[in-house]
């Protein structure tokens, strides 16, 4: 049915009520987001964390563990995971929660323009304190933490997790193709026009989620003008049409024209871009090692298993990062409520970061952590511990996803012109113009 | 032929009055306190769940507010932008219009003929009935999951697949991803979910349509078409605008099938104002801008109304 005026309804409702509850929360706003050690007695009671990871993931049921453990020794005590998995769904939640003043003792946030109004209206703890204080700081590995901070370098989010996004492919599909892993990315588009002469879809797409095509713009500006580029963008200190937006619209073009993802990948969602790639059909897949239980696993298609393999960003010619540097983010990252810190939630964090790590890797996921291995599963085919060892060698340099970076309205537009831009309607030099306007118009507000 | 459609429409208005005349007998006028005391709570209700929030959105779309900073006023400078500066706020409304277009036709022109062919059935109506109601009972998420499938290229899905069957292979499109075809696969579902209902609507009315008046007309030489035209049509037009006024707001409000399928995507191509003021709000969390797109999407539903109220009225006087 259709449901707009409700929704505006609702809309308005929503607002009015988020209007009323922080003009009356003012005076809840003064908490000291430097007060890492509050005084006090620890009262159990419950505390909610608000996040947005997979139900039957590793870092729920890491903290679930933890949290039953912590409980045995203060009666009373409970954690109340309230998890929405669905990325911008879960956003909507938290960003109107906050609206009203009401968000939980800890929630999930990454380092958006969004979190960084709230940490400086002083709703969120200092993280970089509270780590030094409980003594895990040095425990952390620098580009987990660093993937975490806002761009003046202040830490406001605790990392659960440590990734690497790899270029997923089927060594079989490019030998019939007749082709090498590209070395730089100006090979993709070649490599595209031959997979797609052999029959073979070149790269499979989630395009329904936007943020998998984003990450290819990303790919370009991070190479040419490092990982600072994203920042100058939004600080509007950077255009577009500088020599590495102009590069990354181009190259995205040339991938369209090269055909190098399923023809409908606009409207491809997560499992089904995967499913193109673990049944044969695409040679190239892009994603993080959050898939490593299916894509490293006896989990993965008998038939496509043994000739699975992945490469790491390739490089460009003038490149001003590493190799080894590429997209390593840590996740989403855990705030806490500096409104709601009290001794309690303080001794639960001590106890939970502390023991993270091992539960955590247990589970044959990567620490954000330095001190602990990860194991590998009964199950896991040689590319698990290829993959695990890489996490070593990464380099401090990562590349930002630009959902994350860009304001909202700026990031909207920018992933519908991609789409656009990619499927050949609109032509490299009209990507440029348009995301110019839109970032001029969506920085002065 | 002309007398017959006077007297058909005569007929219908006596018919239209004696329905009426009960009324008051009812409800007699001395209960007009008892009337007020029960018509003041749903009114009342209605104002604060409808009027209030209208009235707070017109008052915010004079803000830039994101939610968690303090409130900047900045007068009409929203609507300055919406009319002036914002290319996909005009693409979403001619998307809008198109979408209204498309189910307006499915829902209003299907409706009217399946209610007309459902009359001449002469058994398994109930069956047939039920048939086209199916959908509109269904959730939207299961209808767009649905669609989502039947619209599918790779792999090849049913719509793909009755087109290669039928040897137009070449016209074979990624129904979702192509910007020429995204906005009416967006809005058949939409279309084609409500066109049971409605079809129930006026095929309600289409029975009550007294068959001396058919058999009379069909007596002095009147074809099936002149016998709808001018007899069933006439005699069906206040539920007619009444319809169409319900399909046309409901299609201009239109958003949960286009913003599960495609998000207004690929681009801005299937971007209706509801899915942009949407996004506006809870994505941007720019609450101004996104009141006063809902203060235009209301100001365009009730022109819209008025139009229709002026249009099909009009016609009946003459």
């Amino acid at each position: 049915m259709p449901i707009t005026i409700p929704k505006t309804a609702l809309g308005a409702a929503l607002t009015a009520a988020a209007l009323a509850l922080t003009s009356c929360s003012g005076t809840a706003g003064s908490a000291d987001p430097t007060d890492i050690d509050p005084e006090g007695k620890i009262e159990a009671r419950e505390i909610s964390w608000l996040l947005s990871r997979p139900a039957d993931g590793g870092v729920i049921t890491a903290m679930e563990q933890i949290a039953e453990e912590y409980a045995k020794d203060h009666p009373g005590f409970s954690l109340n995971l309230i998890t929405t998995p669905d990325r911008p769904s879960y956003i909507q939640k938290y960003e109107t929660l906050a609206a009203a003043n009401k968000l939980p003792e800890l929630f999930d946030t990454d380092a958006t323009p969004f979190a960084q109004k709230l940490a400086d209206q002083g709703r969120m703890l200092d993280v970089d304190l509270l780590l030094k204080d409980l003594g895990l700081a040095d425990d952390y590995r620098e580009a987990a933490l660093n993937y975490q901070r806002f761009d003046d370098g202040e830490l406001y989010m605790v990392p659960f997790e440590f990734q690497l996004e790899f270029f997923w492919y089927n060594s079989a599909l490019l030998e019939r193709a007749n082709v090498e892993i590209p070395k730089t990315l100006g090979d993709f588009p070649q490599l595209c026009k031959d997979l797609r002469a052999a029959g073979v879809t070149p790269i499979a797409l989630d395009g329904q989620d936007q943020w998998p095509l984003e990450r290819y713009l990303a790919y370009y500006p991070f190479r040419m003008a490092g990982p600072e580029y994203v920042q100058d963008l939004k600080n509007g200190e950077a255009k577009f049409a500088d020599p590495a937006g102009r590069a990354a619209a181009e190259w995205l073009y040339e991938l369209g024209r090269a055909g190098c993802f399923q023809e409908d990948f606009s409207s491809t969602g997560y499992a089904d871009a995967q499913g193109l790639f673990t049944s044969g059909k695409a040679a190239i897949y892009n994603i993080g090692t959050w898939e490593l239980a299916n894509l490293a696993t006896d989990a993965l298609d008998p038939a496509v298993r043994e000739s699975v393999d992945y490469f790491t960003l390739p490089t460009v010619d003038g490149a001003v990062t590493d190799d080894n540097a590429y997209v390593t983010p840590s996740g989403i990252g855990m705030a806490v409520n500096a409104q709601t810190y009290d001794p309690l939630v303080r001794d639960f964090l001590a106890y939970a970061l502390e023991r993270y790590p091992e539960v955590y890797a247990a589970t044959g996921a990567l620490s954000p952590t330095t001190n602990v291995e990860t194991s590998i599963p009964d199950n896991a085919t040689e590319l698990y511990a290829k993959a695990v060892k890489q996490a070593d060698e990464v380099g401090a340099d990562s590349a930002m996803p630009w959902d994350t970076q860009l304001d909202p309205a700026t990031n909207t537009r920018l992933q519908q012109e991609l789409t656009l831009l990619v499927q050949g309607d609109i032509e490299p030099d009209e990507f440029i113009e348009t995301m110019d306007a839109a970032l001029a118009e969506n920085s002065d507000g | 032929m002309a007398e017959l459609a006077q007297t058909g429409l005569g007929a219908g208005r006596v018919g239209q009055r004696r329905r009426r005349s009960p009324a008051p007998s009812m409800l007699p006028r001395r209960s007009g306190l008892s009337v007020a005391i029960f018509l003041v709570p749903p009114l009342l209700l209605y104002g604060v769940a409808v009027l209030l929030p209208i009235v707070q959105s017109l008052f915010l779309s004079l803000f830039s507010w994101d939610g968690i900073t303090d409130m900047t006023f900045v007068g009409l400078d929203n609507y300055a932008k919406m009319f002036a500066r914002d290319d996909v706020f005009w693409t979403a409304f001619g998307n809008a219009l198109g979408y209204l277009a498309i189910c307006l036709v499915l829902q209003l022109g299907g409706a009217l003929a399946v209610a007309a062919l459902l009359t001449a059935l002469p058994r398994a109506r109930e069956l047939v009935k039920t048939l086209y109601l199916l959908p509109a009972i269904i959730s939207t998420v299961a209808i767009a999951f649905l669609f989502q499938r039947i619209y599918s290229l790779d792999p090849v899905g049913p719509l793909n697949q009755l087109l290669a069957w039928v040897g137009l292979d070449g016209a074979q499109t990624a129904w979702l991803s192509n910007v020429d075809t995204v906005l009416a696969a967006v809005s058949v579902p939409e279309g084609w979910r409500f066109t049971g209902l409605y079809m129930l609507i006026v095929y309600a009315a289409l029975i009550a349509v007294p068959r001396e008046l058919e058999e009379a007309a069909r007596l002095d030489g009147a074809s099936w078409w002149q016998t709808f035209w001018r007899i069933r049509f006439p005699y069906i037009r206040p539920v007619w605008i009444t319809t169409t006024v319900m399909a046309t707001t409901f299609a201009l409000r239109g958003f949960d099938i286009p913003y599960l399928l495609t998000n207004g995507g690929p681009g801005q191509s299937s971007e209706l104002l509801t899915t942009y003021m949407y996004k506006t709000a809870f994505v941007h969390t720019d609450y101004g801008y996104a009141s006063a797109i809902s203060v235009f999407i209301v100001v365009e539903c009730l022109v819209a109304v008025g139009l229709i109220y002026l249009l099909l009225r009009r016609r009946d006087d003459s």
